[in-house]
């Protein structure tokens, strides 16, 4: 006869299961309804989790209070993420009313046809254009605002240093060079440079290499145009670079090292120098209280005396073309650009306001931020990818050449000729 | 035995012919509107210049192909996925196999094998996120691994396993033979259970070694279960883009450059959706014919 | 040599045998754990340590106070769940079919089902996310539920399909000597011996979902619908991680799966089809 088996689960208890399998999804929870009163809107960004816990939803509380009729649904994700996610919810009508953005997106947004004009939202809410510190446009029209921006000046690890015997912090390449040469030489696990050439999220070339070139008044550009071959002060640039590399001053890992990467170096005092955000100060001193570290200007080419451009990051701001609510999405907008919220978000991240009449506080309470404003104010703003059609991309096609000439395989022109070849694809359409 | 003659009236054989996809038939309504209907777009995306990004692309017939197939970057994916995809399939059979033996053990004991098999499917749990982050801090230069490497002697200073062009791909290859082996070998495992002791009670009576019985019986019982699993995983792997995305991202130089993170630049880094989706189609077309020859061997087999 | 001898020397050659694998398996997990316990700044030593001076739960406090991200593990637990049984459901009697049932376009429908596993995700996300919002199931857990369901059935289909080829026909001769249909041969006496099978199917189908992480992240819009590996994505935000809260996090998500392995687990006894047909 045969075996029935052991029935470990009988046909009842199956059927039992599978009514409960299918009660969760279809009354599982999903987002609540809105209010039909009140308009929501929302808003996405990377922000939320960078700031203190609860610092945007109180300002966004605010905001809500002085505007009786609008909530404002905060969107968070990580930063990595944020973009794709934007990228896909542009191309299905699901992007939310306001959205966080990088200036690295907004050309290819604004392309996309994802964005709507800052000129026509502004003028809308009456907002005193002359206060803001920048507009990023394409063609005429402006797509987005700076909100807040991020410096990367030099980290310097002067513990690190002192021991290496180097008593000053470099202010030309020469003297860069040497230091990280120090550095490195004193063994172990410590290195004199960190930079993360990682192809994930390649802003090393933007923030690391490039801000050398804009650091000593050079431009990769010429008329908004790729100038890679025959560039002369960035293959100067490359050059230094590579000899830090052959003389092994640089940390080992550079080709997958990311951003976070970096700071975690610095910050566990393995490394005596990088060029790095603002922002982390706070994260520094939290993490690794009695590390002794200092702010300066990047180093600019030994010859090179006139005023340094300074890397930046901003958090930039822009509205969907697609919402159902621009006149509230530009309140929001004119709410967050308004001097005093301006100020206070600038505080909250170490960031500089995207307002012009708004005096950071946090630059007087701690003489490492009086620094670094000093820092600010004695160069200028210069990030070239901003605002550049696909300038990830560009970064990418960059970085690449740029780690076979590292390795030795391609000459310095070689890498400028692949660089600029690839670079002019993207300009193209 | 007796031989029965069915005459079956039509209604019954009407329903006889019906019975198989009536029980198909949950599966086809949800893989109908939810697969099909994307991947119909996707392909019809590959026929479009400039998809997304253009409000009215145009059809542009196979010339995306001809840019793709012709693409360096392209090729180089291509060869670095074979590679990547032949050695953790294999090392995935092998691995799973001879653990799942072990692990089958009857010498053990019943506690011992229980936490042996907790640990051999450790990998299994993680995501893949955590699987990136936890491998990129061990193979760090100055990480654990290493550190071990150069106390023992085997190595004089830290190897840069993920960010050195030599050994870049073997590494993120040795990382997803860790993350997948234990799929196989809990299916191995599975498989080797079902195969009836009287099998191999009879083997020993006839003087069998264990080499032959494995030969013989194990693995010849095995092979649908072998067969079904490898397909999947040539498949699956071929596809992979997180974990090597999360370790590399395709660095250093294009050394780790894989097909799956080809088409992700080519959407989000360079939004050439329709590149993307012809990359992602050619892909398709590959596993088409894997799992053709696939329904080939199944059906000989019946 | 006696027989309990070489019992224990089979014993001991196959436990050496193991030790090498384990570390190879387990060495990673033990690091994580061991990382969860430690600061921030700990987690880089150098040399680096098994258990450091800082050791705390603090990153695992941190968590449990934050109900958001209780929320993750209850989504993460409901959702995959919910798609196992479901998914194991519907593919039970699909995989029957292919196995024991001839029938037109059977190869077509294999190959179909099976391919449709090749397509990147990445490049299906923009169509299926339009037809997501499209449907109305975006941000919720039918979302979730449907999409995995579209990942888990096929594999779920070709193993089982596997699976139960490796079930002897007479079985089912039996069943209809009996004069049982279809069905009775599949429940009540395929299912109960295929269940190892099952089980692993199931616990892969699970596994699928809880580590599920790219559509968990495009179709899910607000925090109160996320999972856990979108939830350990957070913890990086643009410029630092929180490690040992990301390494925690992980640790906690893997110990229930661990604990429903160790239940499941018994279901592995080999032999159920010894003595079911004899004639």
């Amino acid at each position: 006869m045969h075996n029935r088996g052991t029935g470990i689960l009988k046909s009842r208890q199956i059927v039992i299961m599978a009514l409960i399998a299918t009660a969760t999804m279809v009354f599982g929870y999903s987002a609540p309804a809105r209010a039909a009163s009140t308009v929501t809107i929302s808003f996405s960004q990377w922000w939320e989790p960078e700031l203190p816990a609860g610092a945007l939803r109180s300002i966004i509380d605010t905001f809500e209070k002085q505007n009786a009729g609008i909530k404002v649904k905060l969107v968070s994700g990580p930063y990595s993420a944020t973009k794709a996610q934007t990228i896909a919810g542009a191309a299905t009508g699901t992007m939310s009313d306001v959205v966080g953005l990088d200036g690295a997106w907004v050309s290819d947004l604004a392309k996309q046809g994802a964005l709507a004009s800052l000129d026509t939202a502004l003028t809308r809410v009456k907002f005193p254009t002359k206060q803001l510190a920048g507009k990023i446009k394409v063609g005429t029209t402006t797509y987005m605002i700076p909100v807040v921006n991020y410096i990367y000046p030099l980290f310097t690890n002067d513990d690190l240093l002192k021991k290496a015997g180097i008593n000053s912090a470099p202010t030309n390449r020469t003297q860069f060079a040497a230091a990280a040469k120090a550095v490195s030489g004193l063994g172990g696990n410590v290195s004199g440079w960190v930079i993360p050439l990682s192809q994930t999220n390649p802003n090393g070339i933007q923030n690391d290499i490039m801000s050398l070139v804009w650091a000593s008044g050079g431009s990769m550009l010429k008329a908004g145009k790729p100038n890679l071959t025959g560039n002369a002060e960035v293959k100067s640039v490359l050059t230094f670079v590579k000899g830090m590399w052959d003389a092994g001053s640089i940390t080992k890992g550079a080709f997958t090292l990311a951003e976070p990467d970096k700071v975690t170096e610095f910050t566990n005092g393995r490394a005596g120098m990088m060029i790095d955000s603002l922002s982390h100060i706070t994260q520094i001193k939290t993490a690794t209280p009695d590390l002794n570290f200092s702010i300066h200007a990047l180093p600019k080419a030994d010859a090179y005396s006139g005023k340094g451009g300074i890397p930046y990051a901003s958090w930039g701001i822009g509205i969907s073309k697609d919402s159902k609510y621009p006149v509230q999405a530009a309140k929001l907008l004119a709410y967050l650009m308004s001097t005093s919220v301006n100020t206070k978000l600038a505080d909250l991240g170490h960031a500089f306001p995207g307002n012009t009449l708004s005096v950071p506080t946090w630059v007087s309470t701690d003489p490492m931020f009086k620094t670094a404003f000093t820092v600010y104010q004695s160069g200028y703003p210069a990030n070239e990818f901003t605002g550049l059609p696909k300038a990830e991309d560009l970064m990418l096609q960059f970085d690449i050449p740029f780690q076979k000439y590292l390795s030795g395989t391609l000459t310095a022109d070689q890498m400028l000729a692949e660089a600029q070849k690839a670079w002019l694809v993207n300009f193209k359409k | 035995m007796a031989v029965i003659a069915h005459v079956m009236k039509p209604r019954r054989k009407i329903r006889r012919t019906l019975e198989p996809f009536l029980y198909l038939s949950p599966t086809i309504a949800l893989l109908l509107i939810l697969m099909v209907l994307p991947v119909g777009m996707v392909i019809q995306y590959s026929f479009l210049d400039n998809v997304i990004m253009n409000e009215f692309p145009k059809f542009v017939g196979l010339e995306n192909y001809f840019t793709v197939i012709k693409d360096p970057t392209f090729q180089i994916a291509v060869k670095n996925t074979i590679y990547f995809t032949a050695g953790s399939v294999a090392a995935h059979l092998i691995l799973g196999l001879c653990f799942a033996i072990l692990l089958n053990s009857q010498a053990l004991g019943k506690y011992t094998r229980s936490i042996f098999r907790l640990i051999y499917i450790l990998p299994w749990i993680f995501t893949v996120a955590i699987i990136a982050i936890l491998w990129r801090m061990i193979l760090d230069p100055v990480g654990v691994l290493n550190y071990w490497l150069i106390k023992l002697g085997f190595i004089e200073s830290g190897v840069e396993w993920l960010a050195s062009p030599k050994t870049a791909l073997i590494t993120v290859t040795v990382i997803n033979i860790w993350a997948g082996y234990p799929f196989y070998m809990m299916s191995l495992l599975a498989g080797i259970q079902g195969i009836s002791k009287d099998l191999f009670e009879a083997a020993t009576v006839d003087g069998a070694s264990w080499r032959q019985s494995f030969f013989n019986i194990t693995l010849p019982q095995l092979k649908p279960i072998i067969i079904s699993m490898s397909v999947l995983d040539i498949i699956w792997t071929s596809q992979q883009f997180a974990m090597v995305w999360m370790t590399t991202g395709g660095g250093p130089i294009t050394s780790t450059q894989m097909v799956g993170i080809y088409t992700y630049q080519q959407s989000f880094g360079r939004y050439e959706f329709s590149l993307a989706s012809t990359s992602a189609v050619l892909l398709l077309i590959v596993s088409i014919i894997l799992s053709t020859i696939y329904g080939r061997i199944q059906s000989r087999q019946d | 040599m006696n027989k309990k001898y070489s019992l224990r020397k089979r014993k001991v050659l196959v436990i050496l045998a193991l030790v090498p694998g384990a570390l190879f398996a387990g060495f990673p997990a033990l690091w994580m754990f061991s990382n969860s316990f430690k600061n921030n700044s700990e987690i880089f030593a150098y040399p680096p340590k098994f258990i450091s001076k800082s050791f705390s739960f603090s990153a695992y406090s941190a968590i449990f106070k934050d109900p958001e991200k209780i929320r993750y593990f209850i989504n993460s637990y409901s959702i995959a769940a919910a798609v196992t049984i479901l998914t194991l459901l519907v593919s039970i009697p699909a995989a029957y079919t292919f196995s024991r049932f001839d029938f037109k376009f059977k190869g077509i429908l294999n190959g179909v089902i099976l391919s449709l596993q090749a397509i990147p995700p990445i490049t299906l996300m923009i169509p299926y996310f339009a037809l997501i919002v499209k449907l109305h199931i975006y941000n919720s857990y039918q979302g979730l539920v449907l999409t995995y369901m579209v990942f888990t059935l096929p594999y779920a289909i070709i193993m089982l399909t596997g699976y139960f080829n490796t079930l002897p026909r007479d079985l089912d001769e039996a069943v209809k000597i009996d004069g049982g249909s279809a069905m009775t041969t599949l429940w009540r006496v395929l299912v109960p011996i295929a269940v190892p099978g099952i089980v692993t199917v199931g616990i892969y189908n699970f596994m699928i979902c809880w580590n599920e992480f790219l559509f968990a992240l495009t179709l899910t819009k607000t925090n109160e619908m996320r999972t856990v590996p979108v939830g350990i994505q957070l913890l990086m935000g643009q410029h630092a991680y929180k490690w040992n809260e990301m390494m925690a996090m992980s640790a906690l998500g893997c110990l229930p799966i661990l604990i429903l392995f160790l239940f499941f687990q018994r279901f592995f006894v080999g032999g159920l089809t010894s003595g079911s047909v004899k004639n």
